[in-house]
């Protein structure tokens, strides 16, 4: 159903005024991971205009350089690389890689991630183990790469993790990723505690729904439109609203910022009334708007 | 940068930092009636063993962390449906378990407080969040003015903190 007149749905500033100045970010360069699409795409775009420079990490090369070809359009030097952010050789090289092209790294977004709903009996070792390592080994193994180097050469920094607004409640035909993100948020605040003596700032967004072209509700005609009425917000997030929290949080502005994990989600998670909807298990929606098959 | 250009804002409580940064983004400050933006600043109660608490201690501390805040938030909303206004309240205070139990009580009823009438509120077009913190500085006056704009539009009924401290 469409958000009723009535309903006030407040949006944000347009992507072209973004909350802080273009150079802001001037001679550093961020490393984002899976930087060449969606979130990660969002993230590298936000970033770039404060005047970083991009390294945009991926485990397909032509996708990343896909987005970096879009980042560069905002007039910042860019480099797409690709790497597993599972195995800690691919890791190493890939900063080795980024700092050789742009210098050196000082800002992190793990973004990396894969997620699909799927019924927590019918996930296979694999999906598991795809989804749950990708953010949870690739955030440990980038964030202490990272890490590692910055405390060696006696500079600071900042790490931004995408986690999301279902890691507190549990993720019913997500189980996958409902581990994952909450391990991603989890992390931060420990990171956070342990690298605060080397200046390094590590802080996450729980973030809600924020469609683009690889969303799993892209998938189906409409799908998008029917999720408007169901968040508090009146709509889904603008994915550079995103890109803007997630860079804010690395910049200057929020200099003392760290271990904090800020939920961006127009209040979805929060949702709870005396009248809800039946409780469907998610076996029993299969062939629903977002089934699993 | 003018993140708050042309809208209202009043600030109860004392913060120099978070007058500072709504100032310099360009916001109008104001001390009562009608406005865009509510923050309100609690000062921390003193510390003092949960045991030696008087109940009229008790109870200040309460009405002051918590009882205030809504009422004054109530009033807030009211105005700005009336006016068909959108608009945004931030709570700012110290952390929860890091005074006494009266602030455990305030501070963790405040957060429950914020993630509801973020929801109830969120089709009014008002957003509610709340910072419990001990920073003072620039980065919480930042914060807060970030959260008083429509660059925070989809950020409602969160509670956050802003250093290590502050969990």
């Amino acid at each position: 159903m469409p958000v009723p007149n009535h309903h006030l749905v407040t949006t944000p500033p347009s992507f072209e005024s973004p909350p802080y100045p273009a150079d802001i970010f001037a001679g550093q360069t961020v490393l984002v991971t899976g930087g060449g699409t969606g979130m990660g795409l969002a993230m590298a775009r936000a970033f770039a205009q404060g005047g970083a420079q991009v390294a945009v990490m991926g485990r397909s090369l032509v996708k990343a350089q896909e987005g970096a070809a879009k980042i560069a359009a905002l007039g910042v030097k860019v480099h797409a690389i690709s790497c597993d952010v599972r195995l800690p050789d691919q890791v190493a090289a890939a900063f080795d890689e980024a700092e050789a092209m742009l210098g050196p790294v000082t800002l992190l977004a793990n973004n990396a991630g894969a997620n699909f709903p799927v019924l927590a009996e019918d996930i296979s070792v694999n999906a598991w183990n795809a989804v749950t390592r990708i953010a949870i080994d690739g955030t440990f193994l980038c964030s202490t790469e990272f890490a590692r180097r910055l405390i060696a050469r006696g500079v600071g920094g900042a790490i931004i993790n995408n986690s999301a607004q279902y890691i507190w409640t549990g993720f019913p035909g997500d189980a996958h990723s409902a581990a994952a993100k909450t391990a991603q948020a989890t992390m931060t605040k420990a990171m956070a505690r342990e690298w605060a003596p080397f200046g390094i700032r590590v802080n996450a967004i729980a973030a809600g729904f924020f469609p683009h072209e690889t969303s799993t509700a892209g998938r189906r005609e409409g799908t998008t439109e029917v999720l408007q009425n169901m968040i508090p917000a009146g709509r889904t997030g603008s994915i550079h609203e995103f890109g803007w929290l997630s860079v804010m949080t690395c910049s200057p502005l929020f200099a003392g910022l760290t271990g904090q994990v800020i939920l961006q989600d127009g209040g979805e998670s929060l949702r709870r009334s005396l009248m809800m909807p039946d409780y469907v298990p998610p076996r029993e929606r299969v062939e629903g708007p977002w089934g699993w098959r | 940068m003018g993140w708050l250009a042309g809208r209202t804002a009043r600030l109860v409580g004392e913060s120099p930092a978070i007058g500072a940064a709504l100032k310099a983004q360009g916001a109008t400050f104001v001390t009562e009636g009608n406005c865009d933006v509510l923050v309100h600043v609690a000062a921390s109660p003193p510390i003092k063993p949960v045991h030696e608490l008087g109940h009229a201690e008790w109870r200040a501390a309460l009405d002051h962390g918590l009882d205030q805040r809504f009422l004054l938030a109530r009033d807030f909303a009211a105005e700005r449906r009336a006016a068909s206004q959108g608009g945004a309240v931030i709570f700012v205070g110290a952390p929860e378990q890091a005074l006494g139990s009266d602030q455990a009580a305030a501070a963790g009823a405040l957060s429950n407080l914020t993630k509801t009438l973020g929801v109830e509120w969120a089709r009014d077009g008002i957003r509610i969040n709340a910072v419990l913190t001990f920073e003072q500085g620039s980065t919480l006056g930042n914060l807060v003015a970030y959260l008083a704009s429509d660059y925070a539009a989809y950020v409602t009924g969160a509670v956050m903190g802003v250093g290590l401290n502050d969990g």
